[in-house]
């Protein structure tokens, strides 16, 4: 009976020690200075044990997926001998895009100053929410709220950074929102994550028209912080009938696949003009595959539809 | 004092396993919770002073711990509760497999609660119906799944240490 009275009493005043941290922590949002403190302690720590598993995760995360591999490969083949047929043709095509650029000054694209990470842990508390560690820090050049893209698209954002570790808010989190841009028009709206729902892309303009297909870039807000423009996002994959609303709802299917991040990049520094839609690969003609309707597809490491172009974005 | 080792140690494996190797892992629904299975198989032997002790230390580990990016000392309650209620059971006589389980499965889906309820009463955006019950569904199924054979082996381990001290 001693005990289960004195254990009451440690439980009441941890409770409201609990209770007294979450009041205090509640105003200062992502990046408060014990998050700090957390990054240089156990960033890491977190490395190491991300270094150590990495290999045995994908082993057995590749385990569950040695059927499609298979497929995939196949796939592959055949795509990488048709596209060698191609090389012919593209290189008459690329001779003349290099005249027309050096006329127009466009020699360059987009000029991303990427640092490259690893991702070394994912966040869950209990899978509420989607965020991720990757192992570059303050040490490297990064901030808080820069983006994180990687070869596919849009990653997400940086959230609170130790000397030589980051927490990035990932594009699926129900928190994450970026301006975002219909390609081949000026229409603009915003995406915001659906957590473990479908994307939603929501635009600013009730009579504008949103088609199933189409594709969405970044766009950049002031100071380039914390979106810069221009990063490919996803693809509308359903308009939601929203009668009588001021705004119009799209789904969107992402191009990153958040279940399979390895990779990523922080852009730290863009040019101040990027071309519009330059960094969205050649549309393909005609779409290949119907996308699939509501959740985003952890996509493949060949995304069938997509031109072989390489992204310029994607760091050496 | 080797039982307070053991569970530093426990608990701290726990926390590093579960954000490098548990979360990436690309399972149907959700993840396992290992943090809940140690806390519940160490309260059970500690009894409800240290269970609710380590609950609040892990929690407020896992909350403070990155890429964790909600308000601090969520989880800290959340698991300081659950290191309580099931140090309680510590006298329990008959303690068979199924008894386990259902302690397990309980506690899990207490811990998701607790951790939602506060975050709703926040105002979290995060929290809403179908990623309760998602987070619910899953944490459970998979802690059940893992239960028989974590929890016997950290019980275990923490009776044959030394106890911290005999209140």
């Amino acid at each position: 009976m001693r005990d289960s009275g004195r254990a009451r009493v440690v439980l009441a005043v941890l409770l409201l020690t609990a209770f007294t941290l979450i009041t205090l922590d509640y105003r200062s949002g992502s990046g408060g200075p014990l998050r700090r403190v957390a990054n240089a302690v156990f960033g890491p720590i977190e490395n190491a044990v991300g270094d150590v598993a990495r290999p045995i995760g994908s082993f057995f995360s590749s385990l569950g997926h040695l059927s499609s591999y298979k497929s995939d490969n196949a796939k592959l083949r055949k795509e990488v001998a048709a596209l060698r047929s191609q090389l012919r043709l593209t290189d008459a095509d690329r001779a003349r895009l290099d005249a027309e650029e050096k006329l127009l000054h466009l020699d360059q694209i987009a000029q991303f100053r990427i640092v490259a990470a690893h991702v070394s842990a994912v966040g869950g508390s209990l899978d509420f929410e989607s965020t991720a560690t990757i192992d570059v820090g303050s040490r490297d050049g990064i901030a808080p709220d820069m983006t994180v893209i990687d070869g596919d698209g849009l990653v997400g954002k940086t959230l609170s950074v130790g000397p030589t570790t980051t927490t990035v808010l990932l594009a699926n989190d129900v928190q994450f929102s970026a301006g975002a841009r219909l390609e081949s028009s000026q229409l603009i709206g915003h995406v915001d994550g659906g957590g473990r729902g479908p994307m939603t892309f929501t635009l600013l303009d009730s009579q504008g028209t949103v088609k199933v297909g189409t594709r969405l870039v970044t766009f950049g807000d002031i100071g380039q912080r914390p979106f810069v423009p221009e990063v490919p996002i996803g693809r509308i994959t359903r308009v939601v009938p929203t009668p009588g609303a001021l705004t119009r709802t799209a789904e969107v299917a992402p191009y990153v696949g958040f279940d399979s991040l390895d990779v990523v990049g922080v852009v730290v520094s863009a040019p101040r003009t990027i071309k519009r839609d330059s960094l969205l690969p050649p549309s393909p003609s005609p779409t290949p595959s119907t996308p699939p309707p509501s959740s985003p597809p952890s996509t493949p490491p060949a995304t069938p539809g997509k031109s072989p172009s390489p992204s310029p974005s994607r760091s050496g | 004092m080797r039982r307070g080792v053991l569970a530093g140690v426990v608990l701290l494996t726990a926390l590093l396993l579960q954000a490098g190797v548990v979360n990436p892992l690309d399972l149907p629904v959700g993840h396992p919770d290992l943090l809940v299975l140690c806390v519940v198989a160490l309260a059970l032997v500690a009894g409800p002073t240290w269970g609710t002790v380590l609950g609040f230390t892990v929690g407020l580990a896992a909350d403070v711990l990155p890429p964790a990016d909600h308000a601090l000392g969520r989880l800290a309650m959340a698991y300081a509760l659950v290191g309580y209620a099931a140090g309680l059971l510590e006298d329990l006589e008959e303690r068979s497999v199924v008894t386990t389980v259902v302690v397990v499965a309980v506690a899990s889906g207490a811990v998701v609660l607790v951790f939602a309820g506060v975050g709703a009463l926040l105002g979290d955006a995060r929290v809403n119906a179908t990623s309760v019950a998602d987070s619910l569904i899953a944490t459970i199924l998979y802690d059940v799944i893992l239960a028989p054979f974590v929890v016997p082996l950290v019980s275990g381990a923490a009776r044959r240490a030394e106890p911290v001290t005999t209140y």
